[in-house]
């Protein structure tokens, strides 16, 4: 056993050193860019580029932060998480389900909640690993069920009010900050940890990169495949829960905004979509660069077709001075100096 | 393993095909003596989707149209396909009458001719199509952009910065609002639009949104909106506990705020009027006269009136309908979402608030007539016919006058 | 996997009969069979449910409705089969939509010229799009996203509202009969599979699925992985160009958002018809085929009266059974193939 993990630690190794200066650069490269767009904003609007105009990416970011990260997870080990939007919902109606006027929140809500999204991604993961149904058509079916589910159990509105729990985690002040602030760099810390500096992370790493060296050198494949979708679900989940205590309720359409800028989070981060590259640091990076640029865009005075038209743009442009020949080519000129 | 996972997957397909097969294939056309109706709805996921479906499933259920209607309810999604399959699907089955939120003003045009050459009568409610043999019930001609446009215009005195708040993009209906609202606002000069954006018609994205907009003017002095305007007050006490004058649409949620004294004294002032869910009632029992024998009326475009309720009129309902001209339920009651004009003592007397939440018929209630006139709607090019032109008179003001001239 | 130890067991002597039996069965399987009986399965169920189904205009009306997703789906096969995604399906059927509703050019001539506007933006599209992903080396889902972006802005530039009107002589034309029982729009979609078919067997084609399974060793052979990638992106464009145009005819009118639907729907009907999302197999006409079960589906289930808000129930069971279904197959006829 001692001899696989060292082979397994050593092939980490060798990995890591090529891993640590790609990724690290084009996180920095990431963080670089948003303080670009940051600065820039400023010409759109004298009251952005400010404090104020960071405080409200951070608190709005926060729920594409909590996606972004299960997607990430998923995409690691070469899937696609499209239930996003779906558990999203139901993170969100079950957290609200029991809520009445005469009916005080109970501490075991949110649990029920991430536990019943958990039991969903669990289905998926089922769908993706033992019936071999792509994870683009699982996730997707699972998505439509789920919906579904939600707008028959509601029957079209969901009522119940948002729990307290959710209110105080979105709407108070911890230390002079506000408290989603303080949630977002807690939950980064902790994902950062998990993905890249736990033997949890390395083995979606392995996954990712090759599943039949990885079960030969020892790591439990099945396990390690169903897990990131379990834990894609729970996020959905949660970032429902956050999102009902933003806006004190739900509706049915609360997760549909957070499918395609999860994946573009993921992606702009320096993930590759077939898995085994990436990291959360980037991936968080991506989650803010898009939401710093939908700050900026809705404050252009422009027709929506332009403001679209220009999203669309800096998008590409930012994957282009992202993108992986980009990085080889200034390392290699570095070599040559 | 292979063979075994083989006949799972075969057993459950056969399962299934037998699951659909063993439900009743529908019959050409009711036997016992009933009207065929079908409930088209496209979207449904929001409050005032389905208190609209609920009303009228309430009035089918009440007698005497609980014995001699067979309501059927078909959900199609967002996608137009779907719509066009579903509402041939119905026209095959032999539908006496289809009444239906349509997603798009021009694309099931094709379909609709198609059934009106069958003989099926065709309602749509609140949103319009283009095809002239369907009966258009809206309230979209009666000028929700631009007397609210005005009506704002009236409590900022003429200036300030403000917001749009929108629907969905590419949809006409947002479209009419906001062209009407810009007809009144680019009459005055000291009124600025600062921020435009589309609100999806939904409480949490109208936050969202406004809340980005703040951050980049946190100076707004009023916001015009559609609907999801609980979320835009939501907004602004989140970024600076002050409120401003708005004018939006009718949810629960802003017109208790409006009357509460405590948003009052933050600065909300404003008018609540806006889209009723209660047209897709009045459509039913207007098809249903005609189906009936009870009434003549070729297809045209109905006008259903602008709600129009300011702050000063809101006045809280005790029972379970408006009575003594109360036009809110108390938060006790509904949710902030509940959408409040979905009651109408004049043209829907039958139903109350119990139908609007769950499509409950009322006890002992029976279908009233409905009044003889019925109100025909201006011109609306691209929305409600093809070809044709609009009025002169277009963005007339008919429910505020212009306090402040430019 | 499980390749690698079957081949290192495989028996030696093998009955050639057998053997050519297993592999043409794995071929006709591979070419969409199993899709195909689903689909008259299902068709069977819904003339059970509904008597009037096989009327020539109930047969058409369908086929006009189902015309648009199995162009979309056909484009999307190409750039699947080359292990890509494309997401830029859904704003350029939206762009060449609005195109044809605000500038309408009428009679047969205006419907000629419109076919190759229509074609001419969706291969421009495509162009971008290879051009990213095969030379600029971005990942396909990442470029294509953004391509998707711009260019739904453009088409809300075009026309922001419902609205505008397509030529009449198409819309009539195209959604009709030929001698009242053949729907035009039905001929569209097969001379598309008629191309396929060659093309398949071409250099072009031959490579296409080369590049698919293994790019590595694709261009160590000589391929020109560039080039394929970047036509496979023209011609996945020049499709969805062609189901914008159909889109059109049929729905007669412009809408900024027409194509957003048939996003998901096309990848739904890729695999459906049994196309591997990893790459390297798979064939158009199956997805086409997936494009019409689909379509049929919306109208059994109506039939069979489920409920309206749980149909999404029961469509996302009956897409995983589907797919698990004809995986299942398809490992047997490849089991089949080794005997």
């Amino acid at each position: 056993m001692s001899n696989e993990t060292a082979t397994l630690s050593q092939t980490g190794d060798t990995r890591k050193a090529a891993r640590i200066k790609r990724e690290t650069v084009s996180t920095i490269a990431i963080a670089i860019i948003c303080v670009l767009l940051l600065y820039l904003s400023r010409f759109i609007s004298p009251a952005l580029g400010s404090w104020s105009q960071v405080e409200t990416v951070l608190i709005l970011g926060s729920f594409l932060v909590v996606v972004a990260f299960g997607q990430g997870l998923v995409i690691l080990t070469g899937g696609l998480d499209l239930s996003i939007p779906a558990l999203i919902t139901l993170g969100g109606v079950l957290s609200t389900a029991a809520v009445g006027a005469g009916n005080p929140d109970a501490w075991y809500l949110l649990p029920a909640a991430l536990l019943a999204c958990g039991f969903v991604g669990f289905l998926s993961a089922v769908g993706v690993v033992w019936l071999r149904v792509p994870p683009f058509i699982m996730t997707m079916a699972t998505s439509i069920i789920v919906a579904s589910a939600a707008l028959g159990i509601t029957k079209g509105t969901p009522r119940g009010y948002a729990p307290e729990a959710a209110v105080a985690l979105m709407k108070s002040h911890i230390l002079g900050l506000p408290s989603p602030i303080v949630f977002v760099i807690c939950f980064v810390f902790l994902g950062w940890l998990l993905q890249e500096r736990s033997p949890l992370g390395r083995y979606l790493y392995a996954i990712g990169t090759n599943p039949e060296a990885s079960r030969i050198a020892g790591v439990p494949v099945t396990a390690m495949q169903i897990f990131p979708y379990v834990i894609s679900a729970m996020c959905a989940g949660f970032a429902g829960f956050m999102l009902v205590g933003y806006s004190s309720g739900a509706t049915l359409r609360m997760g549909d905004d957070y499918l395609l800028p999860s994946i573009a989070a993921v992606v702009i981060g320096g993930s590759s979509i077939l898995g085994g590259q990436g990291s959360f640091l980037g991936t968080v990076g991506g989650a803010f660069l898009l939401t710093i640029l939908g700050t900026m865009i809705s404050a252009i005075g422009l027709e929506f077709g332009l403001r679209t038209i220009i999203e669309g743009t800096i998008i590409l442009i930012a994957l282009l001075l992202l993108r992986e020949e980009l990085f080889n080519r200034i390392r290699s000129i570095r070599r040559k100096a | 393993m292979l063979k075994h996972k083989l006949k799972l997957a075969a057993s459950a397909m056969v399962i299934a095909a037998a699951a659909l097969g063993a439900t009743a294939p529908a019959k050409a056309q009711s036997e016992d003596g009933k009207y065929k109706i079908y409930l088209s709805l496209s979207y449904s996921g929001n409050a005032w989707q389905s208190e609209a479906a609920n009303i009228v499933k309430a009035l089918a259920a009440t007698p005497p149209y609980k014995d001699s209607v067979e309501l059927i309810e078909v959900i199609s999604g967002t996608d137009p396909q779907a719509q066009i399959s579903a509402y041939e699907s119905m026209i095959e089955d032999g539908a006496d009458g289809i009444v239906s939120f349509p997603i798009s003003s021009s694309a099931l045009n094709r379909t609709i001719r198609r059934g009106c050459d069958e003989g099926v009568l065709f309602f749509m409610y609140d949103a319009t199509v283009t095809e002239s043999c369907a009966y258009n019930v809206s309230y979209l001609s009666s000028g929700f952009g631009e007397n609210s446009a005005q009506a704002l215009v009236n409590e900022l005195g003429g200036k300030g910065k403000i917001f749009l708040s929108r629907g969905v993009p590419g949809n006409s209906v947002d479209q009419r609002h906001t062209d009407g609202a810009m007809h009144i606002f680019n009459q005055y000069p000291g009124i600025e639009v600062v921020a435009e954006y589309y609100s999806y018609w939904d409480d949490r994205t109208t936050q969202q949104e406004t809340a980005q907009a703040l951050a980049a003017h946190p100076d707004v002095d009023g916001i015009w909106a559609q609907a999801g305007e609980y979320g835009a007050i939501q907004a602004l006490l989140d970024a600076g506990d002050r409120l401003v004058p708005m004018t939006g649409e009718n949810s629960a949620g802003f017109r208790l705020g409006l009357a509460d004294p405590a948003m009052q004294e933050k600065g909300l002032r404003g008018v609540s009027a806006g889209s009723p869910p209660a047209q897709s009632g009045y459509a039913f029992k207007l098809m249903m006269e005609i189906l009936s024998g009870k009434r003549e009326l070729k297809p045209m475009n109905i006008e259903y009136p602008l709600p129009w309720v300011p702050a000063a009129d809101v006045k809280l309902c005790e029972g379970d309908s408006y009575e003594n001209g109360c036009n809110v339920f108390p938060a006790s009651r509904v949710p902030s979402s509940f959408v409040s004009e979905v009651l109408n003592t004049e043209l829907l007397p039958e139903i109350n608030v119990d139908s609007a939440l769950d499509g409950t018929p009322v006890e002992g209630a029976t279908i009233q007539p409905l009044p003889e006139a019925v109100p025909e709607a201006s011109n609306l090019p691209g929305i409600n016919c093809d070809d044709c032109e609009a009025p002169a008179t277009l963005y007339k003001l008919t429910k505020v006058e212009a306090t402040v001239q430019p | 996997m499980t390749d690698l130890t079957q081949t290192a067991t495989g028996t030696d002597a093998q009955p050639p009969q057998g053997r050519l039996a297993g592999q043409t069965f794995a071929r006709v399987l591979q070419g969409g069979l199993i899709i195909v009986i689903l689909y008259f399965a299902l068709y069977a169920l819904y003339f059970y449910q509904q008597p009037r189904a096989l009327s020539a205009g109930s047969i058409a009306a369908l086929m006009n409705n189902t015309v648009p997703l199995a162009l979309a789906a056909a484009g999307q096969t190409f750039v699947i089969i080359s292990r890509g995604f494309d997401l830029s399906v859904a704003s350029v059927i939206s762009v060449c939509n609005v195109v044809m509703a605000v500038y309408p050019l009428d009679g047969p001539g205006g419907a000629v010229m419109s076919v190759l506007m229509c074609v001419a933006i969706g291969g421009s599209v495509g162009a971008v799009n290879g051009f990213l992903v095969a030379y600029l080396r971005l990942q396909s889902i990442a470029a294509t996203l953004a391509t998707m972006i711009i260019c739904q802005g453009v088409a809300l530039v075009i026309l922001n509202a419902p609205g505008g009107r397509v030529a009449d002589w198409l819309s009539y034309e195209l959604t009709d009969q030929l001698f009242k029982t053949i729907p035009i729009s039905g001929l569209f979609v097969l001379a598309v599979v008629l191309g396929w078919l060659y093309l398949r067997r071409t250099s072009f084609g031959i490579s296409l699925y080369a590049i698919g399974a293994d790019e590595h060793a694709a261009s160590l052979s000589g391929i020109n992985v560039r080039k394929v990638r970047f036509f496979t992106f023209v011609s996945a464009g020049v499709l969805y160009g062609l189901a914008g145009f159909m889109l059109s005819a049929q729905t007669a009118t412009g809408n900024p958002t027409s194509g957003t639907p048939l996003l998901l729907l096309s990848f739904a009907a890729v695999a459906l018809g049994g196309t591997s999302l990893s790459g390297g197999k798979g064939s158009l006409f199956a997805s086409v085929m997936g494009a019409a079960t689909l379509m049929l589906l919306q109208k059994v289930l109506f039939s069979s009266g489920v409920s309206s808000f749980y149909t999404g129930v029961f469509q996302g069971c009956v897409l995983v059974i589907a797919v698990v279904f004809s995986g299942l197959i398809e490992k047997l006829g490849e089991r089949a193939a080794k005997l």
